[in-house]
């Protein structure tokens, strides 16, 4: 015997309030950094960095996070706009893909803190120490972004190229209507591992006195990665774990705000 | 004006032997033609000659100027809604924004999906996405419409609404369509003419002759019979 069972549709109600994890989401993402300022203000503050006139302030803190943030950001914007129009070069025709992508792949596999010496050594000599620390963040990211774009660019669908050329995209709207919103998927993913690594790379990069023969601490570009160097080097350790916060804190709040976001938007621009 | 394929040979830069070899072809203004053929012979590459997305190694090819195509699974940009896809061309060629949105939603109600307009492709069925990529196809107003395997993605429902569609579009615009398909039976039902390839050649040219809608028509099922035998003909 064949049994029947009714199965009864309920309306679907729109939540117009968010699920209480997000709530609790939210009022951490506003009381957490309250919390951690004032941690990292009493522990900063009783310290003074052997460089530096007077105890190190939060005020000092946040500036020199700000600087290093700047100096990412520097680097950042300029990696991509060499490194997208050069990957979009690279691969325009079979011909410059064969010339180009060995290339890449030997400069991209070239440890670029091996040249780091020469490079400050370069950039003090023109008397302008800031670019040497941009300049190494900008190759390291550059190399990111022109793979993760060349990988975009390959998998773009072959008949989405036809339908692009048969409905009159060219030149310029070609580039603007279909490449560029078709590697935005891995713009994305490729600029969150490259300034991942920028962060990494930066604690070194502003530490130029290592680098200069004779050199002192006073000769380091002012940044939270010069501090977490010479915190560590004169076992600071208060000064040291509130740099580490204020770093992890902003890194934290940056993924969550802004590259989470980026990467839900860019699921619209994948191809299925 | 018609097109007129002659002596055309085409070897892709990857392969060896060529994918169309010596093939010489007029089609009428207004004619629905169907190429069929196994699956390599040669007739998307056919398509992307007449549109000038490839270009033949030997012979001389004359199409108009203005063609459209509609691809195998839409080729729908998925940044872009429905409306902006269909759109896309008409804003290549710097239409007027009145004309725009004229031209869309015309082709929008015909192929039945301006209830979609604001959706995005992967918001669509398989079906719905066709039909955008023949709106947008339809809606520049092209001479000639190609048609790449559309339906093979399909279920069989979705297939025999959107065959009735094509018909009707076809009768409401005389435009030249070119369908390449690998169903002998699609290609009756729907095609004046259907065009058997085999290994980049033209193998024989049949003309269908049945009224709408084919397959209730008595003639239907002899005239598939008679292209099957050419088709599995060794």
């Amino acid at each position: 015997m064949i049994s029947m069972k009714h199965v009864h549709h309920h309306p679907r109600h729109i939540a117009l309030t968010y699920p209480a994890s997000v709530r609790q989401h939210f009022y951490l993402l506003l009381i957490g950094p309250l919390v951690l300022a004032l941690v990292v203000y009493l522990i900063a503050s009783a310290y003074q960095l052997p460089h530096t006139p007077a105890p190190l302030s939060p005020a000092q803190l946040l500036s020199a996070t700000l600087a290093t943030i700047v100096r990412i950001a520097v680097a950042y914007v300029a990696s991509v706009l060499i490194a997208v129009p050069l990957a979009i070069f690279a691969t325009k025709t079979k011909t410059l893909e064969r010339i180009f992508l060995p290339v890449f792949d030997i400069l991209g596999s070239v440890p670029i803190l091996a040249f780091f010496p020469v490079v400050v050594l370069v950039f003090v000599r023109f008397d302008f120490p800031e670019g040497a620390a941009v300049f190494i963040l900008f190759l390291n990211i550059l190399w990111n972004i022109v793979f993760t774009v060349v990988g975009g660019l390959k998998i773009i669908p072959k008949d989405i190229v036809y339908a692009a050329k048969i409905f009159g995209l060219t030149g310029w709207s070609y580039t603007r209507r279909l490449i560029l919103p078709a590697i935005f998927p891995q713009l994305v993913v490729g600029s969150i591992l490259a300034v991942a690594e920028g962060w990494n790379l930066v604690i070194v990069a502003e530490a130029l006195h290592t680098y200069i023969p004779h050199g002192d601490p006073s000769q380091d570009l002012f940044g939270i990665g010069s501090i977490l160097v010479q915190a560590a080097a004169n076992s600071q350790n208060g000064v040291f774990i509130a740099a580490l916060i204020i770093m992890v804190l902003f890194i934290g709040v940056f993924n969550l705000l802004v590259w989470q976001r980026l990467l839900t938007i860019s699921q619209r621009f994948r191809f299925d | 004006m018609p097109i007129e394929l002659r002596s055309v040979t085409k070897t892709y830069e990857t392969e060896k032997t060529p994918a169309v070899r010596d093939i010489s072809l007029r089609i009428a203004p207004g004619e629905f033609v169907c190429f069929i053929g196994p699956s390599g012979c040669g007739k998307s590459t056919v398509l992307k000659l007449i549109s000038g997305l490839e270009t033949p190694e030997r012979g001389t090819i004359e199409a108009p100027q203005k063609t459209a195509m509609s691809f195998q699974f839409g080729a729908l940009f998925p940044w872009l809604t429905v409306f902006e896809n269909v759109a896309l061309g008409l804003r290549t060629e710097g239409k007027s924004e009145t004309h725009v949105m004229r031209a869309v939603y015309q082709e929008l109600d015909a192929m039945k999906i301006r209830e979609f307009e604001h959706k995005y492709p992967a918001d669509l069925s398989g079906g719905q996405r066709q039909r955008v990529g023949i709106a947008r196809a339809l809606a520049v107003d092209p001479e000639v419409l190609l048609l790449d395997e559309p339906f093979s993605a399909l279920d069989p429902q979705t297939t025999a609404e959107l065959h009735d569609d094509i018909i009707d579009a076809w009768r409401r615009t005389k435009k030249t369509i070119i369908l390449v398909s690998h169903l002998i039976e699609e290609a009756v039902s729907m095609g004046e003419r259907v065009v058997l390839m085999k290994a980049g050649r033209i193998e024989a040219d049949f003309r269908v002759d049945l009224p709408y809608p084919r397959r209730e028509s008595e003639g239907f099922h002899r005239d598939v019979m008679k292209i099957r035998r050419e088709f599995f003909r060794a």
